[in-house]
């Protein structure tokens, strides 16, 4: 029995303790389709892949392969039936080699010895049938990102998958290498492989697939043909709404310098080189600054050296007019500058902590809440209090919530209602809407809006190009480490920032094309 | 001069198959605190199976070798069993992996006290006859030689007054530093204790590399803890073995996880306990002056010096140190 | 790593958690004791020479050792015995002490293992001021303080090691811990096998000693213990252990320094975004630490009839150790730890019963405490179990 479609998951529902990630869904791949699979975060995307590649037992639905009903228990199963899989975050051993990596898990042995030298062959040859170059005896730690992705797709090859998964592939790409990956998929399908591509990029699924499914909140919301739809109708789909796909905003009126950058210079923990080279800029009241740019370019060290996070090996840094170049962590906040931070489990909440001691974390040591040493715990509830009020922030038994035990989304207000209840004329926000629902996006853009417009300084980092182009006034492209363009968001477009960003266009060669 | 050598490797090789011990369970991604714990276990379990043997008169001495290696490996095994214990806390239970192997280190002691003083009376147990040099040493009469019949100087270092047991562990480090690097199975231990996410992307039970790694680290620190007590204590236990399974531990920080830098590093330390040990009777050249126990140093001094040099080693190479990178965080399947 | 339980000051959360807290270290007693029962009744069996009797004798004795107070015509007698209960608050003195001082390295997120090395360091420099300004003209008031603060300096000093290196080389403290340790028991033998002077040759049969500090009077005052605790060896060290425990508890939960400390215990990548100095507070935790553990030490031997055999390097002091379940008995509280490290002591005191009146021995008191460590460190898993919602397995089957 032949069967339209390679791959049937029916009905599928899995459960996590509190909730639902998979709540009766469908998904059907025909044999040599790209099927992109859309939905935003947290909506179940990857817990259906896991579910899959048999990471994950699901609590009801059943999976056909070829129109036969399969269990699958582990990877091995999935790997047996030629299901292979690219995750988000990359599953490899960094000190071991890039061929050790591809056998890892299916291994030629002999009496137990390991064999390479047949591997080894085989590899070499399918890089080259596809293109995928790689240095197989290279340590993963050593290469690059783009080429970590490739050991990712030989994996599958070695394993001579031909059901291909793509969880968020492009996020660490630059958009050329972005380009040469939708090459190889088409590639792929074309001898007949059939690809599942998870992201929430609209313009990737309009650029390479043949059919969306798109998922909301773990439901199954609807499968289209890619060419009978286009962008808003599938932004509505994922969002449940009519999503603005544009940020509304005045022009921005700048006044005076608030903060000042000359020749920052922050060294790399990773390689030895500086991951910061020398940049310069500013920032003024009453606009929004933009840094944008692949991620791994430097922007992570730029701010851990302007907040004094890490140690800047030279450079001089003003915040309204005074030098904090060498000056402490807390030094620089009070002169200052309040920060939203890139990670907010890493850095931006002490996740024992409760709500309360996480909305004081800035202010604790303030005459308002101690005393001699002795924290005045009366004054810290009533600020508690009227900043859960003030900025909406909910959580199960408010101001003694741990603040482990909150939301994504909540916890992130509670970041940005202690920063911005600071009141600082200088706000630097790292991604501060990565990993949110549209919503709680659309909220903190309008937030940050709100604070320009009083006249505050914002620095932004962002990766998304939509958030870059809508809610900035300046764009810095950071490359490499160093600034090489400012652009005018309303005078350029993706095309454009995409070549700043992948270091083809830099600032002296666009003088030469004016 | 052959004395020196003999007893710097009297001393290297339990902590070389020691400290190969941490680094199998730290490989596998479980912080094996408990070595010192597993070696007092194992050293007990390896005296009292000969003490039992010999009240039982299954062996007299002229098969004393065999009665040993049944020893050493016996000790292996119920050190190997021991451990199951911190893998189960670690492994299953997600418990703190330090806190797991502190308590080991605390139980083995107080079982094997309190089942000695049950047997003997006494806070020491050896055997019932003869003594560890009579029945295990290797000699010349081992071979039907004469008593005093020398191989000439190499040989005679090799194995004239020395314990076979020394020889065997040196197999067994030999064997298995080969089964990390070189088999499949230690191709998947490794990389469970690097990235056990991407290990079980791949279809590798981490629980079970895990328990493999746990359990090959007891195995190998139980029969190092035997040897310990056979070459070093003449074949006693006493509930002790005054923090070698600690040393070990430094010695496998030095030696960066990796098979052939603990064997110098055991080498190394094994060369200061020796002197701390000899000092005073140490003849290096032979020509009748104790030259260390004139310089005057104290032997505590030289007992310190190897955890000195660890910590000196763990400042210089605390950046570009090779740590198992996921050892000691408990594999979680949910958290990816 | 370990559970960091936030303070609120809300009553309501307060209590139920801590009441988790107490029910989980319960249920580990309980474990503990039931292992330790059942090690007795077994050895008891296999033993020709342990009646049944004798076998009741021990488990009686596990758990009422301090209320023995004998024999009388053949049967084991109990009641109120005020030596046992004064040398068990005796014992309990450094027990506590060592158990603050893993407590409150815990908070800051660090597992001090360390606890003997810096006990031992504190031996050395209280017994080494205390002999010494003993035998001079010193007021024994201002020699007591001397030895006991050189005692608490040198603990602290031994504890910034490991401080200093998680702070600047971010190297596992417990690795620099175990390797303090050992250096620390080299180098006080090393100390003492220098100074002859310190050592007890005076007294007939007392090998490898150390003179106590009664021969030269400078001794802890008693402070109502003797009569409370009539001909035990309970001194005023258990009050000054008292009031240091609830100094700590403030310190922790009402400062806005005990504040820091737990932000940087908890997420120290968080504190040090906030402006918190990570490093200084990771070293000073360390410190206080190192100096709680040598305090334990300062106290027991200031005691005065307590002797130190100063040929230690083969063997580390087992307060240091027995400061960790203290710690994690008590959740890390350090009022808790007052109760927690007399339960340890009273361990000990129905060991030394179970020596002195049966045919077993005090180890069998190691193994409960052994075990119950062991169960601490599922203590997390013991109450999932209590709140009723076990984690459900995400993966196979």
């Amino acid at each position: 029995m032949t069967s339209e479609y390679v791959i049937e998951m029916n009905h599928i529902r899995k459960e996590f303790p509190g909730i639902v990630a998979n709540d009766d869904i469908t998904l059907q791949l025909k044999k040599g389709e790209i099927h992109a699979l859309l939905g935003e975060n947290g909506a179940g995307k990857s817990t259906l892949m896991s579910v899959l590649f048999g990471l994950y037992q699901p609590e009801a639905g059943t999976i056909k392969k070829d129109g036969v009903e399969v269990k699958i228990n582990n990877p091995n199963d999935a790997t047996a039936l030629g299901i292979g899989m690219v995750h988000q975050h990359f599953k490899l051993i960094e000190v071991f080699t890039v061929l050790d990596n591809i056998i890892l898990g299916a291994e030629t042995t002999k009496m137990g010895f390991l064999q390479k030298k047949e591997a080894r062959r085989k590899v070499i040859e399918l890089s080259e049938k596809y293109g995928l170059k790689v240095d197989v005896d290279a340590k993963v730690e050593d290469i690059t990102v783009g080429m970590q992705q490739r050991v990712e797709i030989l994996k599958m090859l070695y394993r001579d998958n031909d059901i291909l998964i793509f969880d968020e592939p492009t996020a660490v790409l630059t958009p050329q290498e972005i380009d040469e990956l939708m090459e190889i998929m088409r590639g792929f399908a074309k001898e007949g492989k059939s690809i599942l591509f998870i992201t929430h990029k609209l313009n990737e699924i309009m650029a390479v697939s043949d059919r969306v499914t798109v998922l909301r909140k773990g439901k199954y919301i609807g499968t289209v043909n890619t060419k009978d739809t286009n962008k808003q109708e599938l932004s509505n789909m994922m969002v449940g709404r009519p999503v603005q796909l544009e940020i509304n905003k005045d022009d921005a009126d700048p006044a005076d310098v608030v903060l000042n950058v000359e020749g920052l210079t922050v060294p790399s923990k990773i390689h030895k080189n500086d991951a910061v080279k020398d940049v310069s800029f500013n920032v003024r009241k009453g606009e929004i600054v933009c840094i944008a740019g692949i991620d791994g370019n430097g922007q992570t060290e730029l701010i851990h050296g302007l907040t004094g996070l890490e140690k800047a090996t030279a450079g001089k840094i003003e915040i309204c007019g005074q030098d904090v170049s060498r000056a402490s962590i807390r030094k620089r906040s009070q002169a200052g500058m309040s920060h939203i931070p890139e990670d907010r489990h890493k850095h931006g909440l002490v996740l024992g902590f409760t709500l309360e001691q996480n909305l004081v974390l800035q202010k604790y040591m303030e005459p308002q809440f101690q005393n001699h040493g002795f924290i005045k715990f009366d004054e810290v509830r009533k600020y508690a209090d009227k900043l859960i009020e003030d900025y909406d922030v909910r959580s199960g038994q408010g101001p003694v919530t741990v603040a482990r035990s909150m939301s994504g989304g909540n916890q992130q207000k509670a970041i940005i209602a202690r920063e911005l209840d600071r009141d600082e004329p200088l706000i630097v926000a790292v991604q501060p809407t990565r990993g949110l629902d549209v919503g709680a996006i659309e909220h903190i853009h309008k937030q940050l809006i709100e604070e320009r417009d009083k006249g505050k300084a914002i620095l932004l980092v962002s990766l998304e190009l939509d958030e870059v182009l809508g809610l900035s006034d300046r764009i810095l492209v950071l490359y490499e480490g160093e600034i090489v363009g400012e652009l005018d968001p309303k005078k350029t477009n993706p095309q454009e920032l995409g070549l700043y960003m992948s270091g083809a266009l830099r600032k002296g060669k666009e003088a030469e094309q004016c | 001069m052959v004395f020196l050598i003999q007893q710097t490797l009297l001393f290297a090789v339990p902590l070389m198959i020691v400290a190969l011990a941490g680094v199998c369970a730290e490989r596998s991604g479980v912080i094996n605190l408990a070595l010192e714990g597993i070696m007092i276990f194992g050293a007990f379990i390896g005296v009292l199976f000969i003490r039992t043997m010999q009240e039982m008169n299954l062996f007299d001495k002229e098969q004393g070798q065999i009665l040993m290696i049944l020893a050493l490996f016996v000790a292996a095994i119920c050190g190997s069993i021991f451990s199951l214990l911190l893998a189960f806390s670690a492994i299953n239970l997600k418990a703190d992996q330090t806190i797991g192997g502190t308590a080991l280190n605390m139980l083995a002691p107080a079982i094997v006290l309190f089942l000695i003083v049950m047997i003997a009376q006494q806070n020491t147990i050896g055997m019932v006859k003869g003594g560890a040099a009579s029945w295990f040493m290797l000699r010349p009469s081992s071979f039907g030689l004469p008593k005093d019949y020398s191989w000439g100087f190499l040989i005679d270092i090799l194995i004239n007054k020395v314990y076979l047991s020394t020889y065997i562990c040196i197999i067994v480090f030999v064997i298995v530093s080969v089964i990390l690097y070189k088999t499949k199975f230690g191709l998947r231990l490794r990389s469970c204790g690097e990235n056990p996410q991407a290990a079980d992307s791949l279809g590798i039970n981490v629980f079970k590399m895990r328990y493999a790694g746990v359990m090959l680290s007891g195995f190998l620190a139980g029969m190092g803890g035997f040897n310990y007590a056979l070459t070093t204590a003449g074949c006693t236990s006493n509930g002790d073995v005054a923090g070698y399974g600690f040393l070990a531990l430094a010695v496998m920080i030095f030696g960066n996880w990796t098979p052939i830098n603990i064997a110098a590093g055991g080498l190394i330390f094994g060369l200061f306990k020796c002197i701390a040990s000899t000092y005073a009777t140490l003849d290096i050249n032979g020509d009748g002056i104790y030259m260390l126990s004139e310089i005057g140093i104290s032997p505590y001094v030289y007992r310190m010096l190897p955890y000195v040099i660890t910590l000196v080693v763990l400042a210089f190479t605390s950046k570009s140190s090779r740590v198992p990178k996921a050892e000691g965080i408990p594999y979680d399947k949910g958290q990816r | 790593m370990l559970r960091l339980d936030p303070e609120t000051g809300k009553q309501k959360w307060y209590t139920t958690d801590g009441a988790k807290s107490v029910l989980s270290a319960i249920i580990s007693i309980l474990i503990g004791m039931a292992v330790g029962m059942i090690i007795i009744v077994i050895v008891g069996l296999t033993k020709d020479n342990i009646s049944a009797k004798g076998i009741w004798e021990g488990v009686r004795l596990v758990f009422l050792g301090v209320f023995s107070t004998g024999r009388e015509s053949g049967a084991l007698t109990f009641g109120f015995n005020p030596v046992n209960m004064g040398n068990m608050l005796f014992r309990a003195t450094p027990l506590i002490m060592t158990g603050l001082s893993v407590a409150v390295a815990f908070k800051t997120g660090l597992f001090n293992i360390g606890a003997a090395g810096q006990y031992l360091m504190g031996t050395m420099g209280t017994l080494t001021v205390g002999l010494t300004l003993g035998n001079t003209d010193c007021p024994v008031l201002i020699a007591w303080i001397a030895a006991f603060l050189t005692g608490v300096i040198l603990g602290g000093f031994w504890g910034a090691i490991p401080g200093i290196f998680k702070a600047y080389l971010n190297i596992n403290e417990v690795i620099t811990c175990i390797m303090t340790n050992w250096i620390a028991a080299n180098l006080v033998t090393w100390w003492f096998d220098a100074h002859d002077i310190f050592k007890n040759s005076a007294e007939g049969g007392k090998v490898g000693y150390i003179i106590p500090l009664k021969n030269v009077g400078v001794v802890t005052p008693k402070m109502g213990t003797d009569v409370l605790f009539p001909g035990s060896q309970a001194n005023g060290g258990i009050w000054i252990a008292c009031i240091i425990a609830v100094a700590m508890l403030i310190l922790l939960n009402k400062t806005t320094f005990g504040y820091e400390l737990k932000a940087c215990g908890s997420n120290r990548h968080a504190a040090k975004y906030a402006g918190i100095n990570d490093k200084k507070n990771i070293i000073l935790s360390m410190v206080i630490s190192g100096a709680l553990a040598a305090g334990g030490a300062s106290l027991y031997y200031l005691s005065g009839n307590t002797e130190f055999f100063w040929s230690t390097y083969m063997s580390l002091p087992s307060e240091g150790f027995n400061g960790i379940p203290v710690a994690l008995l008590a959740a890390n509280n350090p009022v808790a730890v007052i109760f927690t490290g007399i339960f340890m002591s009273m361990l000990n005191v129905a060991g030394m019963q179970l020596k002195y009146l049966t045919a077993y021995n005090e180890y069998i008191a190691d193994i409960i405490i052994a075990v119950i460590v062991y169960l601490s460190a599922f203590s997390m898993f013991i109450k999932q179990l209590l709140n009723g919602r076990e984690k459900k397995k995400g993966g196979n089957k």
